[in-house]
């Protein structure tokens, strides 16, 4: 467990390439230390179930982890963590996408992680968008997601999933030990919040702290997800 | 004034302020600036009598969708009395990577004589069409029409299962055992030149 | 209430209102409405309670059973939700309702089922083998908007009233075997000063109301969940809706929702324990 709050040098945290999945419109595959996330989006193509006519565009989102990708083997079913963490994340990116562009048509996103050790929700919200991105669909902007795990007095930016899991209990009766996690989804450019998930108990001005350290966390991402899409530009008009 | 080609951008990032240009491709304006909505290069168009136009060069194909007045090229999956269901497999000359349903109705088929269409005489089920796009209709399919001379079958098999050449605006023949059979044919330049 | 059921003219009625202060119903954008609550109405149960409020009824049971602990948290019992909607018109949701009740049985479970709201170690019977789950059910009978507040309301109210029976383990030749007292004396109670109130926040326009009706809640751009406790501490936050908000808007809405659930627990605690105290006889739902 790391004992000192260190922000941690960005380069060191994500790596990020995208065209991981060839077959998809737009892919991307992201590591945040030992977790690896894939995404991979389809469309905008035709609205599959038999819903009402949307003269927007409807964006759906399906996260599944990889039956090996925690410590305990997982269902090859859906289960109800991953449909919540699926919902939260088009609740992320429904504010991004240009609905408007594309009327009466489907965006699907299919995350896969292959590796859980923590900071899933963040690291799947960025790897959605940068997916968005390489796909050609119009966004507003690039969704960055950063976790934040508050143990007493250590504030962890992108929390293994041991340091996630792990609590500082009482020793005393009287004394309050603040367990809480943060996640969250910024838009850089617009300076918007698409998506905020809080537990543990905290007085206001903690709230409001830890808030803004994960804020400040998203930020520093936006450079490396910046020169991943730049570069993949590059790459892509040399093939043609 | 030659287009210059730009610097790389990606979506959020701001290009210009409205006094100064134009919006044009892969770009949304944003409390009087330019925003990028795509990833690619940034290029900027000198347009004669306006301010210069602002959009983004990308490696992508644009994502292409069935829009009103685009011409479709479908192919027929069933004919009923009303009206034929296809499937649109290119927009323009872009093929789809994932077909999109359409409908055309009986009124749609012809420009004239609307109430004496016979849908059996016009397409077959397999058959290739061209038709124009006329609605975004309903949640399950497109409208498309193909009510005007270029519009119609391209491409037919008898029902011996041989590509059968276009002979006139209502008739289509086998090359092989030269029987005659009914379409609504596309006026393509390459037939009616001929 | 199915956004596309509303019209332009409506909504634009309402932006208005809230924009000035003054709610269609003549509320201030951080008044709750009134409500009423019952406990003790489900005999089979270990708990329950019933929150009644115009156009809304919410009916939330818990049952307390032996199990199995989970098992990542094998020394502590845990809680088990599950919101039924089937009564609730199920035209008026937009989407699919499976998603609507997996989204709020979710967010239930992330906020109350922890070490933070209540003292699940004291559930544990047998460390590592059985533990009391509590399994919390919320029927909702129709509702008028705001329907997670309502029902985070009903469960901290069910679990004020909650008794869980006492256990004895007797080691009878190597083999663990429990009894369980019958005694009505010997259940226990329990402490719910740390369980929160959930407070929703929905931005309408460019000001936030509380304890959004239907309407309000199709016109609003953005919702933020938050659940504060008699501590005045914030135990969760989650956004939903399909906008997003600014992080000043954010910290603005917590404020707001703090101020509003201070009356709220505090008024909640005074009517539970005086309802504890009276000790009314029920006499059916629809009776009075």
């Amino acid at each position: 467990m790391r004992k000192d709050y260190q922000l941690p040098k960005f380069y060191d945290r994500l790596v990020c390439r995208t065209g991981a999945v060839s077959q998809a419109v737009g892919s991307a595959y992201i590591e945040l230390r030992n977790t690896k996330i894939i995404c991979a989006v389809y469309g905008p193509r035709e609205v599959a179930k038999k819903q009402e006519f949307n003269i927007q565009a409807t964006v759906a989102c399906e996260l599944k982890f990889a039956t090996f990708s925690c410590r305990r083997r997982r269902r090859h079913i859906q289960d109800s963590q991953e449909k919540e963490y699926s919902q939260i994340i088009v609740q992320a990116l429904q504010p991004v996408v240009r609905l408007d562009k594309y009327p009466k048509s489907q965006i699907d996103i299919f995350i896969t992680v292959l590796q859980n050790d923590g900071s899933v929700l963040g690291g799947a919200i960025t790897a959605a968008s940068v997916a968005l991105a390489d796909s050609g669909i119009e966004i507003f902007d690039v969704a960055i997601g950063c976790c934040l795990r508050q143990i007493g007095d250590l504030s962890l930016i992108d929390p293994t999933y041991l340091e996630e899991e792990g609590r500082l209990n009482n020793e005393e009766e009287d004394e309050i030990v603040t367990n809480a996690n943060v996640t969250i989804a910024l838009l850089p450019s617009l300076n918007q919040v698409s998506a905020l998930i809080m537990n543990g108990e905290l007085d206001v001005d903690s709230t409001q702290r830890i808030i803004k350290d994960c804020l400040e966390g998203c930020i520093r991402i936006y450079p490396v997800v910046r020169e991943c899409l730049t570069k993949s530009l590059e790459e892509k008009m040399s093939r043609n | 004034m030659a287009a210059e080609v730009g610097n790389p951008v990606i979506p959020g990032q701001r290009l210009g302020s409205i006094d100064q240009f134009s919006a044009g491709l892969g770009t949304y304006v944003r409390q009087r600036h330019i925003y990028a909505s795509l990833v690619g290069y940034k290029d900027i168009i000198s347009q004669a009598g306006q301010l210069p136009k602002i959009q983004i060069k990308t490696g992508n194909v644009s994502c292409n969708l069935p829009t009103i007045g685009k011409v479709v090229t479908a192919k027929v999956l069933n004919v009923n009395p009303r009206f034929c269901r296809v499937l649109i497999i290119c927009i323009g000359t872009t093929p789809l990577k994932e077909p999109f349903k359409g409908t055309i109705r009986k009124e749609d088929i012809r420009a004239t004589e609307k109430d004496k269409v016979d849908m059996y005489n016009c397409f077959k089920p397999g058959d290739a069409v061209l038709a124009e796009v006329i609605s975004l209709g309903d949640p399950r399919s497109y409208y498309l029409s193909t009510a005007k001379n270029e519009l119609g079958v391209i491409f037919a098999k008898s029902t011996a299962g041989h590509p059968m050449v276009p002979i006139s605006w209502t008739e289509m023949q086998c090359p092989h055992t030269e029987k005659i059979e009914l379409r609504k044919v596309a006026g393509i330049k390459y037939w009616t030149d001929s | 209430m199915s956004s596309s059921t509303l019209s332009e003219g409506r909504k634009q009625f309402i932006v208005d209102g809230v924009t000035q202060d003054c709610r269609a119903d003549g509320r201030r954008c951080i008044d709750f409405r009134r409500f009423q609550i019952e406990t003790g109405i489900v005999s089979n149960t270990n708990g329950s309670a019933r929150l009644r409020q115009y156009g809304t009824d919410v009916l939330v049971g818990i049952k307390a059973e032996i199990g199995q602990p989970k098992q990542e948290r094998s020394n502590t019992g845990h809680l088990e939700f599950y919101v039924d909607c089937s009564s609730y018109n199920t035209t008026e949701i937009d989407g699919h309702i499976g998603d609507f009740t997996t989204q709020l049985t979710k967010s239930l479970e992330r906020i109350y089922d922890s070490e933070n709201v209540l003292d699940l170690k004291s559930l544990t019977i047998i460390a590592g083998e059985q533990v009391w789950v509590l399994y919390i059910d919320a029927v909702v009978l129709e509702c008028c908007g705001n329907l997670l507040d309502c029902i985070s309301i009903a469960v901290k109210a069910a679990l004020y009233n909650t008794r869980i029976p006492g256990v004895s383990v007797n080691d009878e030749e190597g083999v663990l075997e429990l009894e369980i007292s019958d005694d009505p004396n010997d259940e226990k109670k329990l402490s719910i000063d740390k369980v929160p109130v959930i407070v929703s926040c929905n931005k309408i326009g460019h000001r936030y109301v509380v304890d959004a009706t239907q309407e309000e809640e199709c016109c609003s751009s953005g919702r933020l969940l938050i659940a504060v406790n008699d501590r005045n501490n914030i135990c969760s936050l989650q956004k939903s809706g399909t906008g997003s908000l600014d992080p000043s808007t954010i910290f603005e809405m917590i404020e707001t929702a703090r101020q509003a659930a201070v009356p709220l627990n505090q008024e909640l605690l005074q009517t539970l324990k005086r309802e504890e105290r009276s000790n009314n006889d029920k006499c059916g739902f629809f009776a009075n």
